[in-house]
């Protein structure tokens, strides 16, 4: 199996000062470490790989992020590439999508794809998905634990609230693991010299069959929307000409009948023709043919 | 360069890239060696703490001229102010020159954040041929035979070799202690540094310091600073920051109870202080220990296949006036880094070849000096250096300047009459003049 993960070099937040006067952060200071999560995804990479087995890590950025590459090779991966469009200076999370599918497919298709699931940087959380659809893969988020059966995939999701939620996805997939998945092995004395020594593979745009302009996408156009709005809440007033007795029964019942709700029963036709009727009746849906 | 099973041989080892091991490994580099720099920080200085002012800049301008351009210097260091203090007034002595010597290349000092120096020194080490390793922390030496052979790094199949190792990991010396070079230092010989970056803009920092362009100012502060503990503190100008810190002396920081934190505290709240910091924001703290007993706290600088440099060896100075041990940390290891290098031609790696490193010391004023200096650290630390003297010049310079329609007083019955105040005999000051004299006049 051939295992590829995507991996991102961010600044380490502990040293990203902001000028408090004008907002800018002060570059020269910084320290970039590999992202959490992508580190996570490379270890479950790493602790996946049967001897046959291969492992690719891949990453987007100016020359300065081999050093995380580097630090893929001392822990064990066995190819390294970067990839790069020299003068550039950032990416949108959809270039570096780009240009992470496109070098997986001119150098060749893993069986699967592991990447972290957001970054902490930016954390929007696109790439992975957005690989995923230029491979047209499935693509599963917020993994915080996996397993392999064949060339099946087992999955535990990261739901809101601490929930939980179990899946399966056939391969090739794209699986972005959270960075509580598991934590980076330490690199031996000799792998890390070794790495350090190592040449980095750098493709750039022509190599990838690719040029400038593929990258320029088009700039999302604004349409105008209203957002969502909340309807301000009634007060309920009790009725001035009721004595206070009831009055006071009003007030705490707060003017509310009991919610009621009513099940539609008989075939699921039935039920949609009464369901599709009941929305009707107020106005929600046209009362269609 | 062979390889041996999982380990290497390289010709020299040098452990910890602060300036002292940076020095070492570019002069072997420069010389052909097969040279591993291994640093315990996930870059080099990421952990190191200095003021810091560094006064070598000749010494550096030999080795990479007109370094001070490519490299992140701060400002150059045109003024000095050395200040007594009592818990209400400071005195002080304001030095500053526009001469050549200080305000014209090589200039005499830079301000420097260490973080970025040590980051820069130790890749040029690099661009020598060094073999830098960071996130590396070396365990122990390996020995042969009494003969040290390569290190122990704590990682899987750590074991590197090479033919000389040298040392230059710092302030109490892990290395040294486990070749059996130094022995435990006591409490005395070593002092905690406490300091603080404070981020301040550089049109305030200019105002606020009479300073022009890239001009910076170090102030050294003794008495009231640090209470009753034996020690200093410092302020000095970075581009668009502060660093400022206390120095206090381990073993009467332990005596009388005192965090060093609380006393860094007080110092910036101090009247002569306070107003230099306001309005700064916090960027960073940090602590380090100084050797600062000088020549009585050096080690065998030598053994068989090994060598001790920078503040592994105590080659720092700190005798009130200044703290001087970059310097002294780049000499040392280019002094070192020299001897290995002559080692390796003899193929003689034994005390007797590397004992070059001495002779090499001497010539490069590293020992000389330590030597000059040696009775300067317990004068410093002296009970009325530290806390009695200070207390003395504010309250004098307090009655002096004072205009209250009494009587004005000359300077000797004044000076008599403070002296009873303070409670020294004038038999204590005579004798600590003598000690002045012999700490620094000859
Ligand atoms: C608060 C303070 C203020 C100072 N101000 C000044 C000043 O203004 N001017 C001045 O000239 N000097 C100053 N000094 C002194 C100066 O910092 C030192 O003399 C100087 O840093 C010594 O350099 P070095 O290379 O010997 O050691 P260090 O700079 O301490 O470097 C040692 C290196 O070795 C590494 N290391 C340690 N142990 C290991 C290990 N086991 N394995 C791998 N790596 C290891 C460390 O991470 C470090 O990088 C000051 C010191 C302090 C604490």
């Amino acid at each position: 199996m051939h295992i590829a993960v995507c991996l991102s070099r961010l600044p380490d937040p502990n040293t990203v000062e902001v000028d408090p006067l004008t907002g800018a952060v002060d570059a020269s200071r910084m320290l970039y470490i590999l992202n959490p999560a992508d580190a996570a995804a490379l270890e479950r990479a790493l602790q996946l790989r049967a001897p046959e087995d291969r492992v690719t890590a891949l990453t987007v950025g100016p020359a300065e992020a081999d050093s995380i590459l580097r630090d893929a090779l001392a822990v064990g991966a066995d190819d390294v590439l970067r990839v790069w469009e020299e003068g550039r200076t950032s990416t949108r999370p959809a270039v570096t999508a780009l240009l992470l599918a496109t070098a997986l497919r001119t150098t060749e298709l893993p069986d699967m794809l592991l990447c972290g699931t957001r970054s902490l940087a930016t954390g929007s959380g696109k790439v992975p998905a957005l690989i995923a659809e230029y491979l047209d893969w499935p693509v599963v988020t917020d993994i915080v634990d996996f397993t392999l059966q064949g060339s099946m995939v087992r999955f535990l999701r990261r739901l809101a609230k601490g929930a939980r939620s179990e899946g399966e996805v056939m391969l090739p997939a794209v699986l972005a693991v959270e960075a509580g998945a598991a934590a980076l092995r330490y690199a031996g004395l000799p792998d890390l010299m070794k790495a350090k020594r190592a040449a980095i593979p750098v493709q750039d745009l022509s190599e990838l069959g690719l040029s400038p302009v593929d990258l320029n996408f088009p700039a999302p156009t604004a349409q105008a929307t209203m957002p969502p709005y909340r309807r301000p809440r009634e007060i309920f007033v009790p009725e001035a000409s009721l004595p206070p007795h009831e009055r006071v029964l009003q007030v705490m019942s707060a003017g509310i009948a009991q919610k009621s709700g009513r099940i539609v029963s008989g075939s699921p036709e039935q039920a949609a023709d009464q369901i599709i009727a009941f929305l009707a009746d107020r106005g929600f849906v046209d009362r269609a043919g | 360069m062979a390889v041996n099973g999982g380990s290497e041989h390289f010709d020299v080892i040098v452990v910890g890239a602060g300036p002292a091991g940076s020095a070492a490994a570019l002069i072997a580099a420069r010389a052909g060696l097969s040279v591993a720099l291994i640093e315990r920080g996930e870059y080099p200085g990421a952990k190191n703490v200095s003021g810091a002012v560094f006064y070598g800049s000749a010494i550096l301008n030999k080795l990479i001229p007109g370094w001070w351009e490519q490299a992140p210097v701060e400002r150059h260091v045109c003024r000095r102010d050395l200040v007594l203090m009592s818990p209400t007034t400071s005195v002080s002595l304001d030095f500053r020159s526009s001469a050549a010597g200080y305000s014209e290349p090589p200039y005499n000092g830079f301000t420097i954040l260490r973080p970025k120096f040590d980051r820069w020194f130790a890749a040029q080490a690099e661009a020598a041929g060094a073999f830098l390793l960071t996130s590396a922390v070396v365990d122990d030496v390996i020995k042969e035979d009494g003969q040290v052979v390569g290190v122990q790094v704590r990682r899987d199949m750590g074991e590197l070799r090479g033919d000389v190792v040298i040392a230059c990991d710092g302030a109490n010396s892990w290395l040294a202690r486990k070749a059996g070079l130094q022995r435990e230092l006591h409490t005395h010989e070593l002092s905690l540094g406490v300091k603080e970056v404070i981020g301040l803009d550089e049109a305030t920092i200019r105002e606020r310091f009479q300073l022009t362009g890239d001009e910076g100012v170090a102030l050294e502060y003794v008495g009231a600073v640090t209470d009753s503990v034996h020690g200093g503190a410092f302020l000095y100008t970075n581009r668009d920051s502060l660093s400022l810190g206390i120095l206090g002396q381990l073993s009467s920081l332990v005596e009388h109870k005192k965090r060093p934190y609380d006393l860094l505290e007080a110092f910036k709240a101090h009247p002569a202080v306070a107003p230099l910091v306001r309005g700064g924001t916090l960027r960073e703290y940090s602590a380090h220990l100084i050797p600062e007993a000088g020549w009585n706290m050096v080690p065998t600088l030598y053994g068989d296949g090994i060598l001790v440099a920078g503040d592994a060896a105590g080659f720092c100075l700190a005798t009130g006036i200044y703290i001087e041990g970059i310097n002294y940390a780049i000499q040392s290891g280019l002094a070192a880094g020299t001897a290995a290098v002559e080692a390796c031609r003899r193929q003689d790696f034994t005390r007797y070849s590397l004992m070059k490193y001495m002779e090499l010391l001497y010539q490069r004023n590293v020992l000389t000096d330590l030597r000059a200096y040696r009775h300067a650290p317990a004068f410093v630390n002296g009970e009325r250096l530290q806390n009695v003297y200070p207390e003395l010049a504010a309250r004098i310079s307090e009655s002096l300047f004072r205009v209250a329609g009494d009587r004005k007083q000359k300077l000797l019955p004044l000076y008599w009459q403070t002296l009873q105040q303070v409670g020294t005999k004038p038999r204590h000051v005579l004798k600590d003049l003598y000690h002045v004299a012999r700490a620094y006049l000859w």
